[in-house]
């Protein structure tokens, strides 16, 4: 059996969604952050689809830089976190706004 | 010493003495005073040596002060005959009135000041004489405007002198705008404004003679030599100490305006000489009709400047700078000496300048009233004084060129020996009318002395055949030209009779209606109408008075609206206020929270895509 594309673009559209949604409602900066990792991962699944698809290697390619620049983004990002949970105490966003000041 | 240097030290030398009484000795009268006077026998003795080192050849000298780009503007001196004769005048009326003052301010309290404005004005003026382009007489031209206004408000503890010398140089801005305007005009008309450059591209093509470029300079004339219609700030000016009104205000920096028209006279068509001929001509009339409605022996003596600088422009007008140059220089001799002469009076007199409460100074200053006699009998053109050979030109060649300027002079002459016949009169023979003036005493020598020379200039200084031969000769062209003119003889003695007729009619019926030594003004007794008619001198005053409070000021109030409400309110603060709004506005979505952030992201996203799919 084979899947079809529209399959696959249905669910990469889907997992956007959820991590747009994620972004948007989530208070939890590292549940945030999980949420765009998910964004990231559904653009890297639509790219594979339609390399298969496509039957080149263009898209495959991006998937290599986009998995790589995540691996460091996320070890950047978390270590963040870490720093300002150990300053703040807390990671939620709506108490994080000095930005303001 | 070369002239060139001579020049420079007639220049520098009253500018050093002014700088180290303004730096030095403003506390130290007499050591200001010393060093003022001192200055002013080094002019003198320096232009001496200036004009015979001239050896009767134009010395001209150039330095580049100021690049700007292609263009410069360059200080220098044109030292010609013109120029050599009014340095001759300047250098020695002014030596004279500084002696003068000498005694008549020995009491000021601010005698350093005195002295040392004396000096810059002295600067001033020298270089006003000297200057071979327009922007250097200009630059000149406004310091002696200053030092005008400075020397005015001298007794500056009074409102008079205040807003007198305010009105002094005010009055005289409204004429330098034209001058200015005028400068720069020439400037792009010649692309020079050095003198004997432009002398030279009209000399070799006379359609580069231009009417408006004339009309403009002439109003920086109108302003300072106190023409219509901006001669109401000369009478005030003799709020001033009167040496002040004698070296400035009768002598020399009125006369400057003069003086300018004839550096200038090659830049001058016929019909702009046509307008300062008629201008000269009515003011020599109407000053001295004002004359009569004057009681103040200052303030006659200030209408009667006025009258004959209107004989001077009616002069040039005619189309005879050299005679103007005469009548400048004798008009210089005996107006200061008459200044002088009034100055020793009100100091004789504790400072009483009213002529009805003088009254039998003949007896109690005999020298100061022989004196003022002189230069009475100088300034009506008494046959042989001074001023007799100087208006008899000018009388006579207005009846060779404008016979109706010929009838008005003639009116203006038999004004002047009315008007000076009352104050002699009045002033001089009878008996004391009042307290200050049964106590009068001669001034001391220092006074005497500078009255004394002049007096000689006076009686004198109209022979031009004993000038030097350095001085006068432009003079001396225009009074040969006139002789040689059709109709001079019979024309002659047609103004010997009537300018003759006109001083002793007017001298001897002033003394008949006046009456020696009277004690009130007869005319105002008799006729007060036409006596207020006279005082009120055309309302000019009163004229400009209502034009600057109802006409002006309501203009200045509607600018200062627009100022306020447009300008300052709309487009100052306006666009400053538009700017803060927007700031305030975007400054309310940046708070802190990052689901704004991202929601303005989107929203910005959302815009990009929108635009880009040509939806927006």
């Amino acid at each position: 059996m084979t899947v079809g594309l529209n399959a696959f673009i249905l669910v990469a559209a889907l997992l956007f969604a959820i991590g747009l949604f994620g972004v948007i409602l989530r208070k939890n900066t590292l549940v945030i952050y999980m949420s765009l990792e998910l964004m990231l991962n559904a653009v890297n699944l639509a790219l594979v689809a339609f390399s298969r698809y496509n039957g080149t290697m263009d898209g495959n390619l991006f998937v290599f830089f986009i998995i790589t620049v995540a691996a460091a983004e996320v070890a950047l990002g978390l270590a963040i976190i870490v720093a300002l949970f150990r300053l703040r105490q807390t990671v939620m966003v709506d108490q994080l706004t000095s930005l303001s000041r | 010493m070369t002239a060139t240097q001579s020049l420079l030290a007639v220049l520098l030398t009253p500018l050093l003495s002014a700088a180290l009484i303004a730096f030095f000795f403003r506390r130290m009268g007499k050591v200001a005073s010393a060093i003022s006077v001192l200055a002013a026998a080094c002019i003198f003795v320096f232009s001496l040596f200036a004009i015979r080192e001239a050896r009767n050849e134009t010395v001209a000298f150039s330095w580049n002060w100021l690049h700007f780009g292609d263009y410069s503007v360059s200080i220098g001196f044109l030292f010609d005959g013109v120029a050599a004769t009014m340095l001759t005048m300047v250098g020695l009326v002014g030596f004279l009135i500084h002696v003068f003052s000498l005694g008549y301010m020995a009491n000021d309290q601010g005698r350093a000041r005195f002295f040392g404005g004396l000096s810059i004005f002295m600067f001033s003026m020298l270089g006003i004489v000297l200057a071979d382009n327009l922007i250097m007489i200009f630059i000149f031209w406004e310091l002696v405007g200053f030092s005008s206004y400075m020397l005015i408000g001298h007794y500056l503890d009074t409102d008079e002198a205040a807003a007198a010398s305010k009105k002094a140089f005010i009055v005289n801005r409204v004429g330098d705008l034209g001058f200015l305007i005028g400068i720069v005009y020439a400037y792009w008309h010649f692309g020079t404004t050095n003198l004997s450059e432009m002398h030279g591209i009209v000399a070799a093509n006379s359609q580069w003679v231009s009417g408006s470029i004339a009309a403009l300079l002439m109003c920086g004339f109108i302003g300072k030599s106190a023409q219509f219609p901006l001669h109401v700030w000369l009478p005030d000016a003799m709020a001033g100490p009167t040496p002040v009104s004698a070296l400035i205000h009768a002598a020399t920096m009125v006369a400057a305006g003069v003086y300018f028209l004839i550096r200038i006279d090659f830049l001058f068509p016929v019909e702009v000489l046509q307008l300062i001929a008629w201008l000269g001509t009515s003011v020599a009339v109407y000053a001295g009709f004002c004359a009569y409605g004057q009681n103040d022996i200052k303030k006659i003596l200030a209408y009667s400047t006025l009258s004959q600088l209107g004989y001077m422009s009616a002069a040039f007008g005619l189309g005879y700078p050299g005679i103007a140059l005469f009548h400048l220089i004798t008009h210089a001799f005996f107006k200061a000496l008459l200044f002088l002469a009034a100055g020793s009076v009100i100091h004789g007199c504790h400072h009483e300048q009213d002529i009805f409460k003088m009254g039998g100074l003949l007896k109690k200053m005999p020298i100061t009233a022989i004196t003022f006699l002189i230069g009475t009998l100088a300034l009506c053109g008494v046959y042989g004084f001074a001023g007799f050979y100087s208006k008899d030109a000018i009388l006579i060649a207005a009846g060779l060129g404008n016979t109706p300027v010929f009838v008005l002079l003639t009116l203006g002459a038999f004004l002047t020996a009315g008007y000076m016949g009352r104050l002699f009169w009045v002033a001089f023979l009878g008996q004391p009318k009042s307290d200050s003036a049964s106590h009068a005493h001669e001034s001391p020598l220092n006074i005497l002395v500078p009255l004394i020379v002049l007096a000689v200039l006076s009686l004198g200084g109209g022979w031009i055949g004993f000038w030097p031969e350095q001085l006068g000769a432009i003079i001396k062209d225009n009074l040969d030209h006139l002789h040689h003119m059709e109709g001079y003889a019979g024309m002659h003695k047609t103004v010997l009779v009537a300018g003759s007729t006109a001083w002793i009619v007017g001298l001897v019926l002033s003394l008949l209606f006046y009456g020696a030594g009277a004690k009130e003004d007869r005319l105002e007794q008799k006729a007060a109408p036409i006596y207020g008619f006279l005082k009120a001198r055309l309302w000019f005053d009163e004229i400009y008075g209502y034009y600057v409070a109802k006409i002006q000021q309501r203009l200045a109030i509607f600018l200062s609206f627009i100022d306020i409400f447009v300008i300052k309110g709309i487009f100052v603060r306006g666009s400053a206020g538009l700017v803060g709004l927007v700031g305030i506005c975007s400054r309310s979505l940046h708070d802190g929270n990052i689901h704004s952030y991202v929601y303005w992201f989107l929203a910005g996203l959302l815009a990009l895509w929108a635009a880009a799919s040509g939806i927006l």
